[in-house]
């Protein structure tokens, strides 16, 4: 019998539900805030972005940042964490082609490849980049995303170890101080916004922003070995100093926009979306390399009631790509949706029953956002029975 | 031999008139009433509204943008999105749409091809198909502006459609729209073969050229476009001169 997670506490999580009266984040999202009128921070946030900075001048702090760092030997002088999606690839060619940096891309492999996913890398790489795949031990990885799964509620941890560490061991190695992200998710999604305002962010932060408290060495206690964990862990923290280490986000330089980097990408990296949309959301241009991911958002919708359509719709909104009722209208229809067609696969590359799944996701389900009606989970609270309330009492 | 028909096509989402790539992504263009009345202007043969998005939102409001519209605009409008009945079709209708492109609605429910064929003719009853190549090499029809599969073939679908009335076929490829890199030809030309309607090719036009091409090997008898318009690659005016100075039958404005 697998124990009941107390989500709430775990995660700091407010009892009472409240949604952003801009867009369609809840409050549950960890780490949000919400002002006094009921906005969300990263609403406010996108508000400062597009009436109050100056793009010419923070264009003027990238071309110095590059001027910094560049390297005229023919050695690499930034690091580019990079899947071959539209993000990533928009940020290496950018600074490439147009800021004349010399990148090395850095690519952390997805935990089951999608052929999609490997044929934009591929095309990505093709159109003039260096690269380094870094792919960990299989047997390690399909542990550690059982186990990560059942303690984390997230299967998805062992990517997102590699995704934030790797990029640290190549600029250690390669002896590379600058790697440059694409954005600042705590800040442009909602999170901790105390680097709202700055161009980097604190490695320091890592194990609370990243692995929720939990770095690869606590594995150590499930019967994996230091040897095992290597490969995810980040390097010694006395190397990353001595290599002067500086994470700095792309998006905090240029106007952040996923749907214009797609655009771009599209164009410049050959990229091609999804011949449909992904399981759980409308979108065919993100997410698209892992078979996995599908768990990953299926758990945050599970554990804080934030499905995939919910953080697709509250960007967008943000981002002025579509209103709060069109919002409401695809979470109605997708968000939540169970991530179908790689489970089979899902379930084999863990090792587990489809009953243990099930008993797993369950244990992550918080009371407060959960209840069973007619046998049937349902959540207590969702965005459009609360825009439809308002739309009867507007009436 | 009938003219070749120059049809700029305005995808449309709320209020704006928006340009996507493979149908995905929605970047906000401008005013759609704007485009249509310049497009007119420049001698555009016919115009095609789509709701980019009516189908996915659950909705369908073009009615208001179609009377504005028709104030202004004198040349048949096809009007399509989230058109699940013949209400639906009649308030388009009446709203000052001349014919009616079905795509989501007709794959759920065929029986409303026939419907609106029998109700308002088959020249009003335009089959929109949404088409991506699969790995095995055929064609199969997606719905929701691109996003799902319906788990038909093309070719089997469209001459179904036509049997219950569809009078003329929209054919987008999902593969080239918003690509500029050419048309579908084989696609084009595999459909206007297997259908006696007329079919309207969508999706990649970057050039005259392509347009050449569409028309010569794709065997189309209208031709949507939209990004070499929109982003002014382009004039209407231009595309036209080029058509007939290649000797292609159009319309002498």
């Amino acid at each position: 019998m697998i124990p009941k997670r107390d989500v709430q506490k775990l995660y700091n999580l407010p009892s009472e539900v409240k949604f952003c009266r801009k867009c369609t984040i809840s409050n549950q999202r960890p780490r949000i805030t919400f002002d006094e009128h009921g906005v969300c921070s990263a609403c406010n946030f996108a508000v400062v972005k597009r009436n109050e900075f100056d793009w010419e001048q923070r264009e003027q702090e990238l071309l110095e940042l590059c001027d910094r760092y560049r390297k005229n030997d023919g050695s690499y002088d930034v690091i580019v964490p990079c899947s071959g999606g539209k993000d990533g690839s928009f940020v290496a060619h950018q600074l490439k082609y147009k800021y004349g940096m010399n990148p090395l891309t850095v690519t952390w492999a997805p935990l089951i490849s999608t052929e999609l996913g490997r044929k934009n890398l591929d095309s990505f790489i093709d159109a003039g980049f260096d690269n380094v795949f870094g792919k960990p031990n299989g047997v390690v990885t399909r542990k550690l995303t059982h186990l990560s799964f059942k303690h984390m509620g997230d299967p998805f941890q062992p990517f997102i170890y590699g995704q934030t560490n790797f990029p640290m061991k190549m600029a250690v190695q390669h002896n590379v101080s600058l790697i440059m992200y694409g954005e600042n998710g705590e800040v442009e999604y909602g999170g901790d916004m105390k680097n709202a305002f700055r161009p980097t962010r604190e490695i320091a932060d890592h194990d609370s922003h990243y692995f929720s408290g939990l770095p690869p060495e606590f594995w150590e206690q499930h019967g994996l070995t230091r040897a095992d964990l290597a490969p995810f862990m980040a390097p010694k923290y006395q190397d990353i100093v001595k290599n002067d280490t500086q994470i700095h986000f792309f998006g905090y330089y240029k106007n952040w926009d996923p749907q214009e980097n797609y655009y771009y990408c599209r164009e410049h990296t050959g990229l091609e979306p999804n011949p449909e949309r992904s399981e759980g959301t409308y979108s065919k241009y993100a997410s698209l390399d892992d078979k996995i991911d599908g768990y990953h958002y299926y758990l945050a919708y599970i554990k804080f009631g934030i499905g995939r359509t919910t953080s697709d719709t509250a960007h967008e909104i943000r981002d002025g790509k579509i209103d709060r009722e069109e919002g409401c209208a695809l979470i109605r229809r997708y968000d939540g949706e169970f991530p179908q067609k790689y489970f089979q696969l899902f379930l084999e590359y863990c090792d587990m029953t489809e009953g243990e799944f099930h008993e797993i996701i369950d244990s992550w389900r918080a009371d407060h956002l959960w209840k069973k009606v007619n046998g049937e989970w349902a959540l207590r609270h969702a965005v459009y029975d609360e825009e439809e309330q308002q739309g009867n009492m507007a009436a | 031999m009938s003219n070749l028909r120059l049809i700029p096509r305005l995808d449309i989402k709320g209020k704006n008139l928006i340009k996507g790539v493979h149908l995905e992504g929605l970047r906000v263009i401008g005013d759609p009433q704007e485009y249509a009345v310049k497009y007119y202007e420049d001698g555009a043969d016919e115009l095609i509204y789509m709701d980019a998005v009516a189908s996915l939102y659950g909705r369908n409001n073009l009615s208001e943008i179609i009377s504005r519209t028709v104030q202004n605009v004198f040349v048949p409008i096809t009007v399509g999105g989230g058109i699940r009945s013949v209400e639906d079709v009649q308030r388009l209708l009446r709203s000052g749409a001349d014919k009616v492109a079905i795509n989501t609605a007709a794959i759920a429910n065929p029986e409303l091809i026939k419907e609106v064929s029998n109700r308002f003719g088959s020249q009003c009853m335009v089959l929109s198909i949404e088409a991506k190549k699969m790995p095995d090499g055929k064609w199969h029809a997606f719905t929701d502006n691109g996003r799902e599969r319906s788990g038909r073939d093309v070719h089997e679908w469209v001459q179904q459609a036509v049997g219950l009335g569809a009078g003329e076929v929209l054919l987008t490829s999902i593969d080239q729209e918003g690509t500029r890199k050419g048309f579908d030809l084989e696609l084009t030309r595999s459909v206007s073969e297997i259908v006696p309607v007329p079919v309207i090719a969508s999706g990649g036009m970057g050039s005259v050229q392509d347009l050449f091409a569409v028309v010569d090997q794709g065997k189309a008898d209208a031709v949507a476009m939209a990004d070499i318009l929109h982003y002014d690659r382009m004039t209407l005016v231009e595309i036209r001169d080029a058509a007939l100075a290649e000797k292609i039958h159009v319309r002498q404005v």
